[in-house]
């Protein structure tokens, strides 16, 4: 049959187009990083006089040396974002889905009210709270205090929505009824019994909410003045900070370092997104 | 996978514990303490502090880039018996977003703060405007104010840093004035010769003149500057109004033409389009750009910060003459705060900075490169400062400029400089005015537009209606 | 089990309900709610630079009247639908694509996974290094960009896209679109795995070709993503910030500058008026809960019949068991 000889025809070209667009997409994401890695190894003036360039140069000891020499320590700005990043997202991912299990297991009188708020908080600008959030923080003393930053992704009514579409078609309510029917106490059936069973859709949150956490910049820079207690992009800031005489060797190795740790823990994550998270209701 | 959870999990609760220690207690006596919470805290962190290190004070500075606190810390290496009192505990906080402000605003309110730096963008905001309730004058600092005659600091310098009582409460130990910095080759290929005293009658006095320069340049294929900001600074800090008088927008007549002189380069091809502080601008330094750049306006920073790892091939190929308008751009200014507790050691440091003209003051330092010198102990950069008696016992021959002098322009050009024209908003007026000048010259759309939608920009964001 | 049994043993798990849920609350309660308050009665204060003592305003509304009246706010307002739907459009369009072939079960694309992970690596970088880059990219009058243009012949001299308002929205509209599509096609893809496969089996049976079964079967079933996907990104989108305010600072001619970045000025630049910035905030609260408000309408009416059938679907499920996951 001719049509389908000519589908067949077509097909190829089709996959052909389809490997061409998925490649250049790939040049497209990986650009960024190429020239990240390239920059870190230039001296500053010949990134002031080239920005972009594929031909490594041999400055990167000596952009190591500036990045070291300032008063500050990557590897203690290392820290902090790990402390600040990890304990954000453990809290989000973990409370998040204790919130979502509350909605999907449980039958409660303001459940529905909650979710509709939880719907509303969503639409509330982080913006609109960054003027009252860090003026009330100062008042009550949470500056150059991780708690600050740790501790509001607690409340996180994105991470809780997704969790909870992801619940609806991913638990089955009857193994949690057998555990009931074991005598385990509900606490410890969403430990042992839900959370192990979220987890892909866990993964995926973390992912997301690691790199905003691990990126996060305005806040932490308000809130923490003393300088022990900074992050990686905050210190990558100062760097880039005097305009006047720039360090962009350094700042483009800062920028390496920082993204590195994030690259760690997405592709640690990333096989589920290589394997896919089952997200939305089943319907049948 | 499961493993890594795990521990993440694990990790992450000690973590929150390890953090949470100290900041439960101040949750959870929130409601109390609320009232007197900032002093409380305060007092039990500094009594941490000076367990944890011995006998020191801690200075506590604030600047937007490490040049203020390198020097607090010389001062201290330098004066033993300071230090083994006092310590330097600086955060720096980069202007480039803007974070600068609120975090210096907060940490005042918050007393946190001994002293701070400021950069001319919106040293008034803390000398006369909103800031200037924590800042301390420098009498109360302990500093002899009489100095700044018999140093013969730079007017425009004690200017601006004068607050509305008619107390000295900020110096800077920079002097800004500007020069025309220019190529010594293009000058004698097209003027005949690279002598500043010629090349300075060539290109000015006044804009008339320095346009027929940029005809005679254009005729050997050459620019006279890089891009329009290049005359901006020369504009805005020549013209006798500053941005707002009387909380109204004021467009000085000089800020005016400046859309003109703008429009003039651009539609006659005198430059090579480009924005400060972008690459293309950088490469015109190098002689690298589309053609040939005669000069850039500039004080003395401009050379030493900037151009000196820029110029490559063309370095020892400049030299300054008199602008053809006489002009001044940025400074940094050292403020104390009001609410210290340790005003002398502020006052010695700040002293040593702004006012001190022995061989061992910081801005003899400062001019004649042995601040920082290089590693083979030759000066290293140099600057013009902003003491007239410091200036004339330095020597400023650099090298990039081919061993001119460059103090022979620059101490006379801060006779220009005036602090009358500055007000706290330039930074984001001079920004909407560029956006709007940059608009009429590209042709997008014409001057009476962009005149008016200026005024309406500045209205809509800062709330100054124009006069 | 009875209805009644049943509805007992509900009863008896609800204070579960309440006790799993108060984290989130007490967390809410302090970071969100308290700010959110103190914001609200900022807005109707002349609040504005630092210590200074903060007023309620003699005219209550004057700070919403002054933004109204805002030509600059109005359009950033303009600038931020634009934008979004600039890069939502091809941004949903291509996510789909992907999730499309790469949820294809005849035609499988060979290092699928590879490809998954590579598309979201945009979204992990800092928008302040994407800003630097991009500003590199279209530098004028030499930028790469630039350069490539006039050596083609395309134009004879360099672009100035930095003083086009059209060029300016379009890069930065590129950029959104180019950081979020990766993470769209994640939750897309997550999305059409949570479809039962049985009715794909079905299809396979009737003989349905691969474009009847993606129209015809996966988009419909997708619905419920596809909303969380609207809902998320129009209110990513309306709160569009770093990008635009690190490339070109709202720029030129106020063409980039959105809702978020007139905020960000009016409350941490300049003057620093917290008040009317805080009256701008709570005007963009009101039209963001406006829009999320319809599409939740749409979303709600589909959650109502879903609501009984999840809770047939959730006996079912529980038949079905472990064997989902």
């Amino acid at each position: 049959m001719s049509h389908k000889a000519s589908s067949r025809n077509g097909s190829t070209a089709y996959r052909i187009f389809q490997y061409v667009v998925c490649i250049i997409l790939a040049i497209l994401s990986l650009f960024p990083f190429i020239i990240m890695i390239v920059n870190a190894t230039r001296s500053s003036a010949q990134i002031q006089a080239h920005a972009l360039s594929l031909i490594p140069s041999h400055y990167i000891k000596s952009n190591l040396a500036v990045l070291t020499s300032k008063t500050f320590h990557p590897l203690i700005a290392f820290r902090n974002s790990a402390i600040i990043s990890i304990c954000a997202t453990a809290l989000c991912v973990y409370f998040s889905t204790l919130t979502a299990y509350a909605v999907v297991a449980y039958d409660w009188k303001f459940k529905k009210i909650f979710f509709a708020v939880i719907m509303a908080i969503m639409m509330i600008p982080p913006t609109v709270t960054s003027i009252g959030f860090y003026q009330f923080m100062y008042k009550i003393g949470m500056t150059n205090n991780f708690a600050a930053l740790i501790l509001p992704p607690i409340a996180a009514p994105a991470t809780v929505f997704f969790m909870r579409q992801y619940m609806i078609p991913a638990l089955p309510m009857e193994i949690v009824q057998s555990a009931r029917i074991d005598g385990a106490g509900e606490f410890r059936i969403f430990n042992q019994i839900v959370l192990p069973l979220c987890k892909p859709g866990m993964a995926t949150q973390a992912i997301f909410i690691f790199v905003s956490q691990w990126n996060n910049l305005f806040i932490p820079m308000i809130l923490l003045t003393d300088k022990n207690k900074w992050t990686m992009p905050m210190m990558v800031s100062q760097l880039a900070g005097d305009m006047y005489k720039t360090e962009y060797g350094a700042v483009y190795l800062g920028l390496l370092l920082t993204v590195l740790p994030i690259f760690v823990i997405y592709f640690l994550l990333s096989k589920y997104i290589i394997a896919g998270v089952a997200l939305g209701g089943v319907k049948e | 996978m499961k493993k890594a959870l795990s521990l993440m999990a694990a990790l992450s609760l000690m973590l929150t514990f390890a953090a949470c220690g100290d900041s439960s207690s101040q949750t959870a006596d929130t409601e109390e303490s609320k009232a007197d919470s900032s002093s409380s805290e305060e007092v039990s962190e500094e009594s941490s502090e000076a367990k944890s290190d011995g006998t020191k004070e801690k200075i506590n500075v604030y600047a937007f880039t490490a040049e203020v606190p390198n020097m607090v810390q010389k001062f201290i290496d330098t004066h033993p018996d300071f230090a083994a009192k006092y310590e330097m505990n600086d955060t720096q906080v980069p202007t480039t977003n803007g974070e600068y402000q609120p975090a210096l605003d907060a940490a005042l309110a918050d007393g946190g703060v001994d002293m701070f730096a400021a950069e001319a963008a919106f040293v008034l905001k803390y000398t006369q405007g909103e800031g200037s309730k924590y800042v301390a004058p420098y009498e109360d600092l302990g500093i002899d104010i009489s100095q700044v005659e018999t140093a013969e600091i730079a007017p425009y310098t004690v200017e601006i840093g004068t607050n509305t009582d008619g107390k000295l409460v900020g110096l800077g130990y920079q002097a800004t004035g500007g020069a025309f910095i220019y190529r010594r080759s293009i000058a004698k290929d097209v003027f005949g010769t690279d002598d500043p005293a010629t090349v300075q009658k060539e290109i000015g006095p006044g804009w008339d003149k320095f346009f027929e320069a940029a005809e005679k340049l254009k005729a050997k294929g050459y620019g006279i500057v890089s891009g329009d900001g290049d005359i901006w600074h020369a504009v805005e800090n020549s013209s006798d109004k500053g941005w707002v008088v009387d909380d109204k927008l004021v467009i000085d007549q000089k800020r005016e033409n400046f859309l003109d002189l703008s429009k003039k380069l651009k539609d006659n091809d005198y430059h090579n389009d480009t924005q400060d502080w972008t690459d293309d601008w950088y490469a015109d330094m190098a002689g690298t750009g589309k053609k040939g750049i005669l000069g850039f306006f500039g004080p003395a920073w401009l050379i030493n910060y900037t151009m000196k790892d820029n110029v490559h091939d063309t370095f020892g190929d400049w030299a300054v003459c008199e602008p053809p308008v006489g002009f001044f751009w940025g400074g940094t200014w050292v403020l104390g705060c009001k609410d210290s507790d340790k005003k002398e050691a502020v006052g010695q440091i700040i002293d040593w900075i702004t006012l001190n003209t022995e061989e061992d003051g910081l801005q003899y330092m400062w001019a004649n490169g042995t601040f920082a010198p290089n590693e083979d102990g030759t000066p290293g950069t140099k600057d013009a400062v902003a003491s007239g008696v410091v200036m004339k016992k330095s020597n400023g021959e650099v090298d990039i400029l081919g061993g001119q002098n460059m103090f022979d322009v620059f101490v006379p050009a801060n006779n220009f400089a005036n602090g009358k024209n500055l007000t706290p908003y330039d930074e984001k007026i001079n920004s909407l005015w560029r956006d709007q000048v940059r608009q009429y010259t590209a042709g997008n759309k014409d001057r009476d537009a962009a005149l008016a939608d200026f005024k309406q920009a500045v209205a809509d964001e800062l709330d100054i209606e124009a006069e | 089990m009875t209805g009644s049994q049943k509805h007992l043993k509900g009863m008896s798990y609800a204070r579960y309900g309440y006790l799993f849920a108060l984290p989130f609350i007490i967390a809410f309660l302090i970071f969100t709610l308290y700010p959110t308050i103190y914001t609200f009665v900022l807005a109707f204060t002349d609040a504005h630079g630092v210590g200074n003592e903060i007023k309620l305003l003699e005219e209550p509304f004057g700070n919403f009247s002054k933004i109204l009246s805002n030509k600059t706010f109005i359009n950033s307002m303009k600038n931020t639908v634009l934008l979004w739907i600039l890069n939502f459009i091809p941004q949903i369009t291509l996510a789909m694509v992907l999730t499309a072939w790469f949820t294809a079960r005849r035609v499988t694309i060979k290092g699928q996974g590879f490809f998954k992970v590579l598309f979201y690596m945009p979204n992990i970088i800092t928008a302040a290094t994407i800003a630097l880059l991009f500003h590199a990219l279209f530098g004028y009058p030499n930028g790469p960009v630039n350069e490539i243009i006039t050596s083609i012949g395309l134009r004879d001299s360099s672009y100035n896209f930095f003083t086009s308002k059209t060029a300016a929205r379009l890069i930065v509209a590129f950029i959104q679109f180019w950081i979020w599509y990766g993470n769209t096609m994640i939750v897309l893809i997550s999305g059409v795995l949570g479809i039962s496969p049985d009715i794909y089996e079905a299809a396979d049976i009737d003989g349905a070709s691969s474009s009847q079964i993606f129209f015809q079967i996966t988009i419909p079933n997708l619905k419920t993503v596809l909303l969380y996907t609207l809902v998320t990104s129009l209110i990513g989108g309306l709160n569009m910030f770093d990008v635009p305010q690190l490339f070109l600072q709202g720029g030129p001619d106020n063409a980039t500058g959105t809702a978020v970045v007139f905020i960000y000025n009016k409350a941490f630049t300049g003057k620093q008026l917290f008040g009317q910035a805080a009256a701008a905030s709570i005007i963009m609260f009101l039209i963001i809960a406006v829009c999320s408000a319809i599409l939740f309408y749409i979303m709600r009416d589909k959650d109502a019949i879903a609501a009984e059938k999840m809770k047939k679907a959730d006996m079912k499920a529980r038949r079905k068991g472990a064997s989902v996951i």
